[in-house]
């Protein structure tokens, strides 16, 4: 089975490529001491498999994440490497592909996006540019396959004979050829391409670096960077080794492109630079990414999400439920057994699932703003705002996500460099209003604020964001105290996205929830009916007399201040901590509520609007759910920030809700 | 003079970036931008936000505190 690895420049379509190769793929876990899921699919024609390198602009790592290629390529032994290029941007795609050439695999160019490079006047020989590299180039359209069977052609044993083994050889100046040799004999025999390493030593390759002290004594090795790099400095004006080498690539490269590359004059401005002057506009930008953030939660609620939603309900508090019922009663099952499947289980996982159409439709449009480029726009015309409270303007992008849902969001956080932004995110994106909330809010703004949902609604997300932003500058100026930002961000022209990829993408970030509703949920379902239907006196009594009522009442009046001093709020609440969806299960079981508009009319009973309002803040802030405490453990590897972000959130919640609750109640509100 | 003194859309030359933030620089030159590269402001976004500007066909934004590192002369 042989190993293809792909790699390639970011924004190079190369997620959409392959999708194109592979007819299935998984992920097999993260790669080693990064936090950086590793994909890995089979080719389509079940021949090999390929795997999913991350994006990078140069095998030189800037974080952690940025070296898992490196890594790759040190640890283990592709068959092949397939270099997605994108054609458009080929003076700097190249660079990356000198440094696979040079690797010694045998590479593969894939030359994507032809068609947005022939619109812009750029045509390319291929077959010239092929010669030149010394490898196969394929011009490719990944998006519509165009040239992909051609790809998945060469991956096969019996094409890779007639390419050249050895790895190819740039030159770098006599200075630097004797370097390279020198230190291309003290390495051992089996350390692998030696150039390369030689190569990637001398541009600054950290990860190369702690490869070869493992071979070569640290101090020569220092000894001799730090000679060669002044020798450099002085024989030819370079400001560093870095710098140099790369300029005698672009030589290199500028050789190849002038054989091979016709630009034919430009046709004035693009489509994309007359989007991005109303989209990044002084005046503009910002109200027009709200308004687009509006435009989503209406299509999200109300006009095809909660729609949907109300369809599922039916069918499954309908049909579904009266068949389960018809089949337990014809196989005798116990009371209890039936109350237990109907009510805890269904009940409580249906009343959880009905919710999957509004979040996989957030799903769909997050995915969209990523892959269409206009998420790079995001991040910088929110950057000044970020910056003001301590953030980076890629940090805006995992709390867009962790609207859709915390999890995912804060694994997107992964993309910030530096250690303290991305711990600040990360504690900072749980009250980001993630879609588990939303089926909380939905119930109630139904129930009491019919006619104003999305307005309410909104404000609470907006309220999430504020408060976020106000948290943002109390830590950074005082816990997280900051290091140096790394804001350097690439506007991509804009694209349509594939739809394969976005399907792929939206399943790949629903999946979670959907998994998540299946275990937590379910588990933590029965449980709380359990716990409703038993009691200090015996088993099936009624809920006045249960353990949820007797655990309830006990906190209960800790939340009297704030508007919700009963012993049902209190328990949903405790509940919710496993997922927020919860709440509302719980409620429904509480309340005895035969569906939905059951439990609607039940809490009017229990709940003034006011108290609806101030109920909904307190849900918005208090705790981060279980798996998002996982997933905060897991990216920050710190049980005390895992702590601390449970603690000032329920710290937080208290207070805002307290605040919310007293302001309104004395200005007369209800 | 600096970068973010010039008028947007006119071709210049980098001259010099060593009081630049080395990550940074080290990102810039991975897009190809470095002393000696001719570059062009696109835009500079307001209350000091970041710039955008022009190399070699890409579209990069950095801040502005960075921007003002960028030394260039006339092309």
């Amino acid at each position: 089975m042989i190993t293809v690895a792909l790699a390639g420049n970011p924004n190079t379509g190369k997620t959409s490529l392959f999708n194109t190769l592979t007819s299935s793929y998984e992920y097999v876990g993260n790669w080693a001491g990064v936090t950086v899921e590793k994909k890995v699919g089979t080719l389509t024609n079940k021949q090999g498999q390929l795997i999913d390198l991350p994006g990078i602009y140069s095998l030189s790592p800037l974080s952690r994440d940025e070296g898992v290629t490196t890594s790759y390529l040190l640890d283990e032994s592709p068959s092949m490497l397939m270099n997605v290029v994108d054609a458009s941007q080929l003076e700097r795609n190249l660079h990356l592909t000198v440094q696979l050439l040079e690797y010694g695999a045998p590479v593969v160019v894939a030359l994507n996006m032809i068609d947005v490079a022939e619109s812009r006047g750029l045509h390319i020989d291929e077959r010239e540019l092929a010669n030149q590299l010394g490898a196969e180039v394929v011009p490719v359209i990944a998006r519509t396959g165009r040239g992909c069977d051609e790809l998945v052609r060469l991956t096969k044993p019996e094409h890779r004979t007639n390419r050249l083994l050895q790895p190819r050889r740039f030159e770098y100046g006599s200075l630097l050829e004797r370097a390279i040799s020198e230190l291309e004999t003290k390495l051992p025999a089996d350390a692998g391409p030696k150039r390369w390493l030689a190569l990637q030593f001398l541009e600054g390759n950290i990860l190369v670096l702690q490869k070869l002290r493992q071979l070569v004594d640290p101090a020569w090795l220092q000894l001799f960077y730090d000679a060669t790099e002044l020798q450099l400095k002085q024989q030819t004006g370079a400001k560093d080794m870095s710098q140099y080498i790369r300029s005698q690539r672009a030589e290199i490269i500028d050789g190849w492109l002038q054989r091979s590359l016709r630009e034919t004059h430009k046709t004035g401005r693009t489509l994309t630079e007359r989007i991005d002057d109303i989209v990044t506009n002084k005046f503009l930008g910002i109200p027009i990414f709200l308004v687009f953030m509006f435009l989503t939660f209406k299509l999200t609620f109300d006009w095809i999400g909660t729609p949907l939603s109300d369809e599922l309900d039916a069918l499954l508090n309908g049909p579904v439920k009266d068949g389960i019922g018809s089949l337990l009663d014809t196989v005798g099952a116990a009371a209890f057994i039936k109350s237990v499947i109907l009510e805890g289980i269904i009940g409580g996982v249906g009343g959880v699932l009905v919710f999957v159409p509004q979040i996989f439709i957030l799903f769909l449009i997050i995915s969209f703003i990523e892959d269409s480029g206009y998420m790079a726009r995001i991040a910088t015309v929110m950057d000044r705002l970020m910056e003001g409270v301590g953030l980076n303007g890629k940090a805006f992008i995992p709390m867009i996500i962790g609207f859709g849902c915390n999890v995912p969001g804060i694994m997107a956080a992964r993309t910030i460099e530096q250690p303290k932004e991305r711990l600040l995110t990360i504690l900072l994106t749980p009250l980001m209003s993630c879609s588990a909330r939303l089926s909380v809010y939905s119930l109630f703004v139904g129930t009491f604020f019919k006619s104003n949902q999305a307005l309410i609604v909104l404000s609470l997300y907006v309220l999430g964001v504020v408060a976020a932003l106000v948290l943002a500058k109390l830590f950074s100026s005082t816990i997280v105290k900051g290091e140096s930002s790394l804001f350097v961000i690439e506007l991509p022209p804009y694209r349509i996205p594939q739809w394969r990829t976005l399907m792929r993408s939206t399943w790949e970030k629903g999946k979670g929830f959907v998994r998540k509703a299946g275990t937590f949920i379910f588990g933590g379902s029965v449980v709380i009916w359990l716990l409703g239907y038993t009691g200090p006196s015996g088993w099936n009594v009624s809920m006045d007399e249960s353990f949820l009522k007797a655990i309830g009442s006990v906190i209960a009046p800790l939340f009297a201040p704030i508007g919700f001093g009963n012993w049902q709020a209190g328990a949903a609440l405790l509940t919710g901590f496993l997922a927020k969806e919860v709440v509302v299960s719980t409620m429904g079981i509480i309340y005895a509520a035969p569906d939905d508009a059951g439990l609607s009319g039940m809490i009017t009973q229990f709940f003034s609007p006011l108290q609806a309002y101030s109920f909904m803040v307190f849900i918005l802030l208090y705790v981060p759910c279980l798996a998002t405490v996982g997933v905060i453990r897991k990216e920050t590897g710190s049980s005390l920030w895992t702590w601390f972000s449970v603690g000032y959130a329920l710290v937080v919640a208290y207070v805002i809700a307290l605040a919310v609750y007293g302001t309104c109640k004395a200005l007369g509100f209800q | 003079m600096k970068l973010t003194d010039i008028m947007a859309g006119t071709n210049v030359k980098i001259t010099d970036l060593s009081t630049m933030n080395d990550l940074v620089r080290r990102r810039l030159n991975d897009f190809g931008i470095m002393e000696g590269s001719v570059i062009s402001l696109r835009k500079l976004l307001p209350f000091s936000g970041p710039c955008t500007i022009e190399a070699k066909g890409q579209w990069i934004a950095i801040r502005r505190k960075e921007a003002n590192c960028i030394q260039v002369e006339a092309v």
